[in-house]
């Protein structure tokens, strides 16, 4: 079959084009970040290897206008297209879709992601898809459905792979039931790299301190912890699999010498712990990999990993650890179920830049119970810990509730949404009821990222450069230009936020 | 989606039991939190900044979490909490997970509990706190002596591998495909990745909807 794994590109009145992709929440930026967004790579990996003809199209990354995009997908005549959706952008693929069936009535448009995974009849409702995929597993799911489609034309009444929801007639379609949760994730393969044309990827991430980067195929599927009630990662219908180490060592190996990368970032939930991390490890620095001049970096969450295993991150060359640091005060940790307390957090990001990592604080605020002296918690100790050095950058969003996670689903059961359309779900200003006024979690966010200009924030990272590691020049003074020119971008959607009123 | 929201608190050790060289009982205060029996707690040694999930052992009804615990050789917490003496304060956070029983009144339903070795640990707590629960647990054990509390449970077969006695000699996955599921039975499965990979394909091929599958992966 010709099937294209198509994202295309979405720009909003602001001329800012919407970052979608797996576990990620969607927001808007002019500079441009662009994810590769792995799973949908296996997956066009593995149809590629079972003999379909694959049609790698992420619009954004490849630089082309929407309109072009819309040009080159239909000139290609695709048999089925894939595209992947997130409850900000949902009412945008809808009428996509409804476009693309106009367009091309022949051919199966299948739509993927978390939102209408767990919404799936929505989604038939509102557009004439012919599957959405009820699994997140996206690579298992296509290589079992692609060839069965392929060679059975009445699929739509006989399909029985599970994990679909499969449109019999315009108003007709029915369930396969819930994909398996867990999987031989070794079964997957690593992902093309070329198929997937990895070096458009390779230069605009925020997070790359050397490039050419790339993403490492994950070596946990979903998150072994789970639990965090705003994450995509948690619901009745995920567990977590993993992959086996050597089989990601062999990657990185290649990655490194075939490819030439000198940044490789695994964007796994919560990458390995204990013992795989320290075997992961182990590895790299018994094939020598950690002195070939690329940095590794991971998400991990607190109270995860230990000192002995740092120690040993830093010595195989990690260098980027991304933190989940959503609150700074127990109760607001507590209801978000993050399974640490505030105290642990000093003291794990000690450990990483003892070890000479650079840790990245993914703060978040605006929920809905936050009062004022949590909101001071929050601005307080992430400038206290930027300033004393122990994490480099952060990033702070306002908490959204999306995908029918659970702190979605307590907000609709509150009542404290003040929006149902989704297009305000885009993470640009806050859509619950507030304790305080929402003007107060903007000016938080302001003071944080104001860190990245104070004299003491760049005094520290002066200080950094005593300790001869060639990371921290680097840091000084390439990324950390970088990182002023996002704390612009962020700043900027805030001021255009548009403020929401209760609905009557 | 629990329906019990988390909390953080310091439970002091009550007391460590010690089942076999590699596994043991740890049983700590509750402290008054509601959990659902299925369901896990985050444990860590206070001070140790770093934790590790367990699923409770122990039954709703009970006024202690009890944990079943494999000592992991050269982990970092499992053999942390092993040492703990009676008194030491630990961290917890909990409960979670939606690995429950949906309808524990409704004896009519048949379930099929498939657990390895530690994966057992949400089943005692579900016979302990549902006693009139309609189940079978298929447990798979190395060696006779890893079939942990077995007299706690109505309908216990221990799977075992590395000895020639036992209810039934191999793994949980051989019993399985020998002995075919009713496809209306509601099918929980705890443990390794590998087992519930395995054991989710034959219970698929033997007919059980993939609704009625529910799986919660240890490692
Ligand atoms: C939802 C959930 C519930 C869990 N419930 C339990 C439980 O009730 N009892 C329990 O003993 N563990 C349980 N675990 C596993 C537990 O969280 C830890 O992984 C385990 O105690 C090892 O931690 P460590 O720090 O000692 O070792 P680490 O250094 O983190 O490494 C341990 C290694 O040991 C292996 N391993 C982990 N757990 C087990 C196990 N139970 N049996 C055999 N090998 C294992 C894995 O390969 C892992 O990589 C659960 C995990 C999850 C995700
Ligand atoms: S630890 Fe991170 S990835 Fe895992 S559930 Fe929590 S927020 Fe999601």
């Amino acid at each position: 079959m010709r099937v294209a794994i198509s994202y295309p590109p979405i720009v909003n009145d602001l001329g800012q084009v919407a970052m979608v992709s797996q576990n990620r929440n969607v927001q808007y930026f002019v500079a441009p970040t662009y994810l590769l967004p792995v799973v949908h790579a296996q997956a066009a990996t593995w149809l590629r290897d079972l003999g379909h003809e694959i049609y790698w199209d992420d619009g954004n990354a490849q630089g082309k206008s929407f309109d072009q995009w819309h040009r080159d997908l239909l000139a290609w005549k695709p048999q089925m297209v894939i595209l992947e959706s997130t409850t900000p952008v949902m009412k945008f693929y809808w009428r996509l879709i409804e476009r693309l069936k106009k367009e091309m009535p022949d051919c199966i448009l299948v739509l993927t992601g978390y939102h209408s995974m767990r919404r799936p009849d929505e989604t038939m409702k509102e557009c004439p898809v012919d599957i959405v995929l009820r699994s997140n597993h996206v690579d298992f799911v296509l290589r079992e459905l692609v060839p069965f489609i392929a060679g059975h034309p009445n699929w739509r009444t006989s399909c029985k792979v599970d994990g679909l929801e499969i449109r019999e007639s315009a108003d007709r379609w029915r369930s396969t039931g819930t994909f398996k949760q867990v999987q031989p994730l070794d079964l997957s393969p690593d992902v093309d790299r070329d198929l997937v044309q990895w070096k458009s990827y390779a230069y605009e991430n925020g997070n790359y301190l050397r490039t050419p980067g790339t993403y490492a195929t994950s070596v946990i599927r979903d998150c072994t912890f789970g639990k965090c009630i705003f994450c995509r990662y948690n619901g009745p219908d995920l567990t977590f699999s993993t992959r086996s180490i050597e089989k990601s060592l062999d990657e990185y190996e290649r990655l490194i010498e075939q490819y030439g990368v000198r940044e490789i970032f695994d964007d796994s939930g919560v990458w390995y712990r204990g013992q795989q991390a320290r075997q992961f490890c182990e590895g790299i620095i018994k094939r020598g990999l950690h002195k070939r001049g690329c940095y590794f970096g991971i998400n991990t969450r607190f109270a995860y990993l230990d000192e002995e295993t740092i120690r040993l991150m830093g010595e195989a060359n990690f260098r980027f650890v991304l933190l989940g640091l959503e609150a700074c005060d127990d109760a607001t940790l507590e209801h978000l179920n993050k399974g640490y307390h505030v105290e642990d957090v000093r003291e794990n990001l000690e450990w990483f830049t003892k070890y000479g990592m650079h840790p990245h604080l993914t703060v978040m605020v605006g929920y809905y119970w936050q009062t004022q002296e949590q909101l001071d918690k929050s601005v307080a100790t992430v400038r206290e810990l930027m300033f004393k050095g122990l994490a480099r950058t952060l990033q702070v969003t306002l908490c959204t509730p999306l995908d029918f996670t659970p702190y979605h689903m307590e907000c609709i059961e509150k009542g404290v949404l003040l929006t149902n359309d989704y297009n305000d779900f885009d993470m640009s200003k806050l859509i619950v009821k507030t304790p305080i006024p929402h003007e107060r979690y903007y000016e938080a966010i302001r003071q944080m990222y104001g860190v990245a200009f104070h004299p003491k924030f760049i005094l520290r990272q002066l200080a950094f450069l005593a300790s001869g590691h060639a990371r921290d020049w680097e840091f000084l003074f390439s990324y950390g230009w970088r990182a002023l020119r996002r704390v612009r971008q962020h700043v900027f959607n805030l001021t255009k936020a548009r403020e929401l009123t209760p609905p009557k | 989606m629990s329906g019990n929201i988390a909390v953080n608190l310091k439970p002091k050790v009550i007391h460590v039991r010690d089942l076999t060289a590699r596994c043991y009982v740890l049983r700590v205060e509750r402290l008054g939190m509601s959990f659902r029996a299925g369901q896990s707690i985050t444990l860590g040694v206070r001070r140790m900044r770093v934790n590790r999930e367990y699923t409770i052992y122990s039954g709703e009804q009970d006024n202690f979490f009890d944990v079943l615990i494999r000592d992991i050789q050269d982990g970092i917490v499992s053999p942390a909490l092993r040492r703990c003496a009676p008194g030491e304060e630990l961290e917890c956070a909990g409960p979670y997970g939606s690995f429950v029983i949906e309808k524990p009144e409704d004896t009519s339903r048949r379930h099929l509990f498939v657990a390895t070795g530690t994966g057992i640990a949400p089943f005692h707590a579900m016979a302990r706190t549902h006693p009139n629960l309609n189940y079978r647990l298929l447990h798979g054990v190395r060696l006779l002596e890893e079939r942990y509390d077995m007299a706690d449970y109505a309908n216990y077969v221990a799977c075992v591998t590395g000895e020639q006695v036992g209810d039934f000699r191999g793994r949980v996955t051989d019993y399985l495909k020998q002995h075919p599921t009713d496809p209306q039975t509601i099918c929980y499965l705890c443990g390794n990745g590998k087992m519930l990979s395995e054991a989710y394909d034959i219970l698929r091929g033997q007919g059980v909807p993939s609704d009625q599958l529910h799986v919660e992966a240890f490692f």
